[in-house]
């Protein structure tokens, strides 16, 4: 039992974090009754939403082996466009459609950034989340302005009993393991994340889907915009600062290498969902907001090291087999 | 002529800066004042700071995302210990330390144990910050010594005393890229580490000790910046990550290690120093010139990179 546990997790990374997010809850369930309830669960789930379905477009940027900084300034530049232009037009059409539009160009651009000047992904995207978040600003003038009322059905809101948030989560979530699995897209992109030189010696069409990582990971985040515009009720200027780290540590805690090649969107998703557990628990403990940061990153580092270290007894039981197979004594026969 | 010409070739830095003074001093009549000068330069000795340890880590072929919030907690640790015993040299080795602290724990985690530089920084950078907050509880620290407010008024000869100390250890730090055996050390296991470890260099340990030196910096910097604002402020470091990395880009050092140098990246800083003064003297808000950063940081790194690789082919 133990044994199949261990194999599944070391193929696939996401049982480790879903096992940690299983065993998170039950504590927090001993400790709280009131954790326990469906509506709990629910406001968990709509709580990591923005961060998850965001976290979804991130995991195919890391999986090519990029990065992306400016992804708070899009969920942020995004959030003041579409509050912008609602206030000025009123048609929630065009409003829809001009922001989850832009979102997609601005990580596009990203993107095509990235493949054009051949700048590391971490700088290009540095340098446009200050561009982004000044054009943001610019634009809005620094104004908080508020959504209407209707809107907060997208925050609040259920069809079928079952919150919007989740909802489009669900769906996100879905497309996301769709397009990774089973088109050529989602292929490539693990091909480029394993090597980017073998892909453009086989004639990939590289940068082609470099761009459409990064505009894919755009498009989710002015997703993620619009449903946290109607959780928070309005454009304010804090939106999104920060959100990046968050949104990368829930990727790296669902299990995909920042190296590339190797991850999962189930994994991220629930990484954003564990790192709101632990809010959750810490809220229940009543300890000060202050002290979060310090557990938040706490857990990211016992995360990447336990992995570093299941990483490295893998290497030694996989070299430690081969050498018994090839004759030259592994550890047991030096035993016998 | 020719071999200045060349010299301001192999700058690219140079050339901007000089634009950029030009530029301001036709726009604006106070930018060319000495009382300007001096305020950019002390403005500017914490980031300068914080820059040079972002360097060496970046010469390593690493990259250190904590050195933002290390300057906020050394700050916050020193500030409280300057309340309780009224000494400024004890505040100054308390930040030193709390730094060397934050850099051995990065350091000992990269170097030694193999995390990935990017992820493991992130986390100690949450950490960092939530120290500096939780010491803190969220508001500046009171108490600083009288001698540390005049210590941040001092100057001579126009130069700010909070800029003397970050020039001080500019020197110091490229004498010791330049001129000893660790720093060419750096340089190579920077270039290539597989060839580094080859030829007999502790790899682990010079990793280990280039975050250790970044470390040391930010608490530095984190000492300089008590000193320019008065009080020890949780959140002091927390938004100059963009600006150290833009400024070590601009300068012309790369992130893939083994390009670049100490003295580059205080051309990095001047550049965005002198910017951000004259945008301000002209009455630029601040979210223009967050799209104006962004454009030059990103230009000025791709400029960089085309003059590297043109010299070397």
């Amino acid at each position: 039992m133990t044994r199949t546990i261990r194999d599944l997790m070391s193929r696939q990374k996401w049982v480790a974090i879903a096992l940690a997010t299983i065993v998170l809850a039950g504590v927090l369930s001993v400790v709280s009754p009131v954790f326990l309830t469906v509506s709990n669960f629910q406001a968990i789930l709509v709580q990591s939403s923005v961060t998850a379905i965001m976290a979804i477009g991130m995991t195919y940027i890391i999986l090519t082996a990029g990065i992306d900084i400016s992804v708070g300034a899009i969920l942020f530049v995004t959030s003041a466009l579409f509050a912008q232009l609602y206030m000025d037009t009123e048609s929630y059409l065009l409003a829809f459609t001009v922001t989850i539009v832009c979102a997609t160009l601005l990580g596009a651009l990203n993107g095509l950034l990235i493949v054009k000047f051949k700048i590391s992904p971490l700088i290009t995207t540095l340098a446009t989340y200050s561009i982004y978040r000044g054009a943001a600003i610019h634009l809005t003038g620094a104004q908080n302005i508020p959504v209407p009322r209707e809107m907060g059905f997208l925050g609040n809101g259920r069809i079928l009993g079952l919150p919007v948030p989740i909802l489009i989560l669900l769906i996100v979530t879905i497309i996301g393991i769709y397009i990774l699995n089973r088109t050529r897209l989602g292929v490539y992109t693990r091909a480029i994340g394993n090597s980017e030189r073998s892909a453009t010696e086989t004639n990939l069409p590289v940068n082609k889907v470099l761009i459409a990582v990064y505009g894919f990971s755009g498009l989710v985040t002015g997703i993620a915009a619009l449903i946290l515009l109607a959780r928070v009720g309005g454009l304010q200027s804090g939106i999104g600062i920060g959100i990046e780290f968050t949104v990368i540590a829930a990727v790296i805690l669902g299990g995909t290498k920042l190296s590339g090649g190797s991850g999962t969107v189930v994994g991220s998703v629930i990484g954003a969902v564990f790192l709101v557990l632990i809010d959750n628990g810490l809220n229940l403990l009543n300890a000060s907001p202050y002290i979060y940061d310090i557990v938040r990153g706490s857990v990211l580092l016992a995360a990447v090291a336990i992995d570093r270290y299941s990483a490295v007894r893998q290497k030694a039981s996989l070299e430690a087999q081969r050498a018994e197979r090839m004759g030259f004594g592994g550890p047991h026969r030096a035993a016998q | 002529m020719k071999p200045f010409l060349r010299f301001l070739k192999s700058y690219p830095a140079l050339q901007i800066i000089a634009a950029l003074l030009i530029g301001f001093s036709l726009l604006s009549p106070y930018f060319l004042t000495s009382g300007n000068f001096e305020a950019m330069l002390g403005a500017n000795a914490v980031v300068l700071i914080a820059a040079i340890g972002m360097t060496v880590v970046f010469l390593a072929g690493g990259i250190d995302l904590s050195i933002s919030t290390v300057i906020s907690a050394s700050a916050v640790i020193s500030g409280l210990v300057m309340a309780q015993t009224d000494s400024v040299a004890a505040g100054a080795v308390t930040a030193v330390v709390v730094g060397l602290g934050f850099g051995a724990l990065n350091g000992v985690l990269i170097g030694y144990f193999r995390l990935t530089p990017f992820i493991t920084t992130m986390a100690t950078q949450l950490i960092a910050r939530g120290i500096a907050f939780v010491l803190s509880q969220g508001i500046a620290v009171k108490g600083t010594p009288y001698w540390m407010l005049d210590f941040g008024f001092m100057s001579w000869l126009g130069i700010p005393a909070v800029t003397l100390v970050a020039l001080v250890l500019v020197i110091l730090s490229v004498i010791a890229m330049s001129q000893t055996t660790w720093g060419r050390h750096v340089m190579l296991v920077g270039s290539n580490d597989e060839a580094a470890r080859h030829a007999g260099i502790n790899t682990r340990f010079i990793e280990f000790s280039v975050y250790l030196f970044a470390g040391g910096m930010a608490g530095a910097a984190g000492f300089i910046a008590i000193a320019n604002l008065g009080n020890a402020i949780p959140g002091v470091g927390d938004t100059l990550l963009l600006i150290i990395i833009g400024a070590v880009v601009l300068g012309g050092t790369g992130m893939t290690g083994g390009e670049g140098s100490v003295e580059r990246t205080v051309l990095g800083v001047a550049i965005l120093a002198i910017l951000t003064n004259g945008l301000n003297l002209l009455g630029i808000p601040f979210y223009d010139q967050l799209i104006i950063q962004g454009v030059l940081i990103f230009l000025g790194t791709y400029l960089a990179m085309r003059l590297g690789s043109r010299g070397k082919s």
